[in-house]
């Protein structure tokens, strides 16, 4: 793997709640424009990697580049105008607000304020425009929540358990719209459970454990640490 | 005056309520925050303003211009810097930002008392002149009421405008809806929300400013004045500004209407009661009227037990260690609340409030601490309880023949009962933020029609107590007393403790989940507040005897605001919390000058933020820092007992979306790593040399699932590897201790073995 194209990079990075030390010194590197998965069990560390690289948790020790701008210090705010955008797991939309001001809000803020780009990629949204957003299904939230990171034309795009509490048909359907997304040439870093979509998409592979890095390769090395005598 | 007249009279104090209600909404929707210290903030401007024209003889405009401008504003960005956002970060919940805004009150209030004093002023200056012009006919309006219909009709219009059509408007909602998402989004949340509170802190100045010259400028009248007009914002249900508007304009009309009436006897001492305290009586009307308040978020503000920080105590046998640790620390409590008796007798007459206090604060702690209700309301109950037990002891309580001293005051307290009960239907679907203003407002219409009411609160005796025929000495009343409080902690000892006990926490914790379970909500909410009223009232009686008289001040319903916030500062849940929050209240207030307590009770209140479960939660938890430190300073790490290792419920076997709950906390991962990983002794999974694989039963894998453990199975040999070499290399030393460490990570590696097959088998 090298780092002279990484999009970002995690260096020693210590971070957690609390008296809590989650993180133990991870170090990461996201390829630009490629696909990255971040996977691990739940605990892992997956999320808190999420929101050390989007400035909700603050580093305790480590350095984290983007483009190789030191941005360890940067909020949250800096950072979502740099383009590093964070889909969360949970509370992805603003609950009582409508679809549009949810569409609106991120267009406005990210100087693009024009929303149809995220009503092309998912015309449902549109019939929903003035639905609030809290009363809206489980993969109608989703979608908007990516719709919404769309918008922010995003620099890397960082999706946390894109599949959770989906059925298999509406996951299918937004790894699609990501690889599409990938595709255009944007980074994409997925941390996820549903492991066989996430490796399927992805052009580098991290596995964590319990707060550290325990295997990093393609997902063809990741196949291939496999015996002979358990693959399938 | 005609009825037109007597309407345009109104308007003035209809459009300064308006403005303070705009103050608030503006807030609430901008931060999620009822400004309970909107009323303080108020009047720390209004004393502010005064200052710079009366002492120093600053041009009005200019003054005027410093403190809108400058200080009310200003207020406002340090109360969000320092108060409201570290709160908002880590996502506290609105009970606590209610208290934290109780906090700011009480603090205002104390920085105004130790300035200014409490005593009153009356040349509070006006901005506006003492002139007016004519409307039509011979009615004139003054100025000063034009200016301000014209200020709220603005103010109104760009906010509204600002809400409703401008990008910042819906920035304004991103933020009060999810403060975290929006900052992901790119919105600066910080600043919309300081925004926010400057809006809201400006407006609070210029309620202070306008109201003062018309009345007192009194620390504690000036800042209920204010209160009451949240009136207007319950009648908005917190949100429609134009009613909030049209509501503050309807009652000081018609409050300014009754006064043409005039009537004789009861009736007419009610009628002039009404004539100047409407707003108050609006309060409690709306509150019990309005079905729903348009709360933000998920509207759950009655979740107290965020400071509330511990659960139900042991039920079953304690070990012999903690019984006797419990004992000690209750014969040390004793033995501190039995020193006043050495005393001098003035300043045992100062402790004469402990006991008193500490019951008032105990009845709080039963109905916040443990079941979870925000109650603002004690002074009403404690100050009822005193008079009833005075008027008994007189003989003219409805024409009951008098109950000799000590017999009355319990009577008195039980007489107390049925208003707690009264008090408690409201409560029973009603949580967080509007039951606290119900309570609120019971304790002021209480305070407002009984306590300074000539009828009912002159013409008191206070006879000394006695015994069987023995006048109790000094000494013997605080003997008393603390008996009193002992049957207190009694009474709390009995409701915390055993089924009762774990259904009131239930009720706190989560009240419909308790009502799913089978707990009677409704009559456990009912029997809270009674048993609290009750045990108020007898502190109230109490604290008048401590003081030897009764005085409507003491039971003001700005008093049950400062108390609760004691109580919550010293820890809601903790009856010892209590007494000692009664203590330092008194205590400082003997060696300090008087107001001092509310400075430092605001100053604690404010540090809630960095302490959530009050100051008994954080001593806790330092006594608990300390003892790790000291254990980890002076035993060798080799040596300690194994940190426990949280317990993964596999998902073999389960639906995929209970995958690998963690046992030990909340949060997946957390507490696997505790100590551990800082202490670097940390047992790297898997270090054993136990065979790695998967029980006989197990599930057949998927081939990822296989992938998977066939990678482990890889990994642990290795690792084994390297630990056989690393033990070689030391065996010359010192033998290792074997037990422990090596069985912790055959725990932690079956665990992970055992979760791993589990994601495999939902691929």
């Amino acid at each position: 793997m090298t780092t002279a194209t990484a999009e970002l990079e995690l260096t020693g990075a210590r971070a957690g709640y609390g008296t809590v030390e989650v993180l133990h010194g991870l170090d990461l590197a996201i390829p630009a424009g490629k696909v990255t998965a971040l996977l691990g069990a739940n605990g892992a560390g997956k999320s808190t990697t999420l929101r050390v690289l989007s400035g909700l948790i603050p580093l305790r020790a480590g350095t984290l580049t983007w483009r190789g701008e030191d941005i360890t210090r940067l909020s949250t705010v800096d950072r979502a105008r740099r383009g590093l955008m964070l889909v969360p797991d949970e509370r992805a939309v603003f609950a009582t607000l409508s679809v549009r001001d949810n569409l609106q809000i991120i267009a406005e803020a990210s100087g693009h304020p024009d929303i149809t780009p995220a009503l092309e990629s998912f015309p449902r949204l549109r019939e929903r425009l003035t639905q609030r957003a809290g009363s809206m299904s489980g993969g109608e939230r989703r979608m908007l929540a990516l719709a919404r990171a769309l918008l922010a034309r995003p620099s890397v795009l960082m999706v946390d358990e894109l599949s959770l509490g989906l059925s298999p048909k509406v996951a299918a359907d937004l790894f699609g719209w990501l690889a599409t997304v990938a595709a255009s040439g944007t980074t994409v870093l997925l941390a996820d459970q549903y492991t066989e979509q996430a490796l399927a998409m992805a052009d580098l592979v991290y596995v964590l454990h319990r707060g550290e890095r325990s295997f990093v390769g393609t997902p063809a090395e990741f196949a291939g640490g496999t015996p002979a005598g358990a693959s399938a | 005056m005609t009825s037109i007249d007597l309407a345009l009279a109104g308007i003035s104090l209809g459009a300064i309520a308006a403005l303070s209600g705009i103050g608030l909404l503006v807030t609430y929707r901008t931060n999620g925050v009822l400004n309970l210290a909107q009323g303080g903030i108020a009047t720390l401007v209004a004393y502010i303003f005064r200052e710079m024209v009366v002492e120093w003889d600053l041009p009005i405009w200019l003054a005027a211009v410093i403190a809108l401008a400058v200080v009310s504003p200003g207020i406002g960005l340090l109360l969000e810097r320092l108060v409201f956002r570290p709160l908002a970060r880590r996502r506290a919940s609105a009970a606590e930002a209610l208290v934290a805004s109780l906090g700011v009150l009480v603090l205002s209030l104390g920085i105004t008392a130790g300035i200014w004093g409490l005593g009153s002023r009356s040349d509070a200056p006006s901005i506006f002149p003492n002139s007016s012009v004519r409307v039509f006919g011979d009615s004139r309006l003054g100025v000063d009421a034009l200016a301000e219909l014209i200020m709220v009709v603005v103010f109104a219009a760009v906010i509204g405008i600002i809400a409703a059509r401008t990008a910042f408007g819906r920035q304004i909602r991103a933020v009060v809806d999810d403060r975290q998402l929006a900052e992901l989004s790119g919105v600066p949340a910080d600043k919309v929300a300081a925004a926010g509170w400057a809006a809201g802190t400006t407006m609070a100045g210029l309620t202070g400013i306008l109201l003062a010259p018309r009345f007192q400028l009194t620390p504690y009248g000036l800042t209920l004045l204010v209160l009451e007009t949240f009136a207007v914002v319950v009648a908005a249900r917190l949100s429609s500004m134009p009613v909030a508007v049209l509501t503050a304009l309807g009652i000081a009309i018609l409050q300014s209407e009754l006064k043409q009436f005039t009537l004789h006897g009861d009736a007419g001492q009610i009628l002039t009661v009404l004539q100047s305290n409407l707003f108050i009586v609006a309060l409690l009307v709306l509150l019990l009227a309005v079905p729903k308040l348009r709360e933000l978020g998920s509207g759950d503000s009655g979740a107290t037990a965020s400071f509330s920080s511990r659960g139900a105590p042991p039920s079953g046998r304690v070990s012999g260690v903690r019984l006797r640790r419990d004992y000690l620390g209750k014969l040390g409590g004793g033995a501190l609340l039995l020193a006043p008796l050495t005393f001098a007798p003035s300043d045992l007459r100062s402790a004469f409030m402990v006991p008193a206090l500490a019951l008032i604060f105990l009845s709080m702690v039963i109905v916040t601490g443990y079941s979870g209700q925000l109650s603002l309301g004690a002074a009403g109950f404690a100050g009822l309880g005193a008079l009833l037990s005075l008027k008994l002891a007189n003989g003219d309580l409805f024409g009951l023949p008098a109950i000799p001293g000590i017999a009355s005051m319990f009577v008195g307290a039980l007489f107390v009962a049925p208003i707690g009960l009264i008090t408690g239907y409201p409560a029973i679907r009603r949580r967080g933020l509007t039951l606290a203003l119900t309570t609120f407002a019971v304790g002021a219409v209480v305070s407002r029609f009984v306590f300074e009411q000539p009828t009912f609160a002159t013409g008191l005796y206070l006879d000394p107590l006695s015994l069987f025929g023995w006048e109790l000495s000094e000494k013997a009343f605080y003997v008393f007393e603390l008996l009193c409080l002992g049957f207190g902690l009694l009474v709390v000892r009995n409701l915390h403790h055993g089924r009762l006990g774990r259904a009131l926490l239930a009720l706190r914790d989560h009240s419909e989940g308790a009502a799913a379970v089978g707990v009677d909500v409704r009559n456990l909410k009912l029997l809270a507040f009674t048993v609290s009223s009750v045990v108020a009232g007898l502190g109230g009686t109490l604290l008048v005897h401590s003081s030897y008289s009764f005085s409507a001040d003491d039971f003001a319903p700005l008093q049950s605001l400062l108390w609760f916030t004691a109580v919550v500062v010293f820890g809601a849940d903790s009856a010892a919390g209590a007494i000692v929050a009664a203590a330092f209240m008194v205590t400082i207030d003997v060696l300090a000058p008087a107001g001092s307590s509310t400075l430092a009770i605001g100053i604690l209140a404010l540090a809630l933020g960095w302490m959530p479960g009050g100051l008994a939660s954080a001593v806790r938890g330092l006594l608990r820092l300390l003892a790790q430190y000291l254990a980890d300073s002076f035993v060798d790490p080799n040596q300690r007992a194994p940190r426990p290792v949280p317990v993964r419920i596999s998902a073999v076997g389960h639906l995929p979306a209970t995958t690998g709950i963690t046992g030990s906390t909340g949060i997946p991962g957390i507490g696997s790593t505790l100590g551990a990983a800082r202490a670097g002794h940390y047992a790297r999974w898997p270090l054993s040399g136990n065979q790695l694989g998967l029980p006989a039963d197990a599930p057949r894998l998927t081939p990822f699932g296989a992938s998977l453990v066939a990678m482990v199975q890889q990994y642990a040999a290795a690792q084994t590897a390297v630990g056989r070499q690393q033990r070689a290399a030391g065996a010359g030393g010192a033998p290792r201790p074997a037990g422990p460490q090596p069985s912790r990570a055959g725990a932690g590696a079956g665990a992970g073995a055992a979760t791993h097959p589990a994601e495999g088998g939902r691929a």
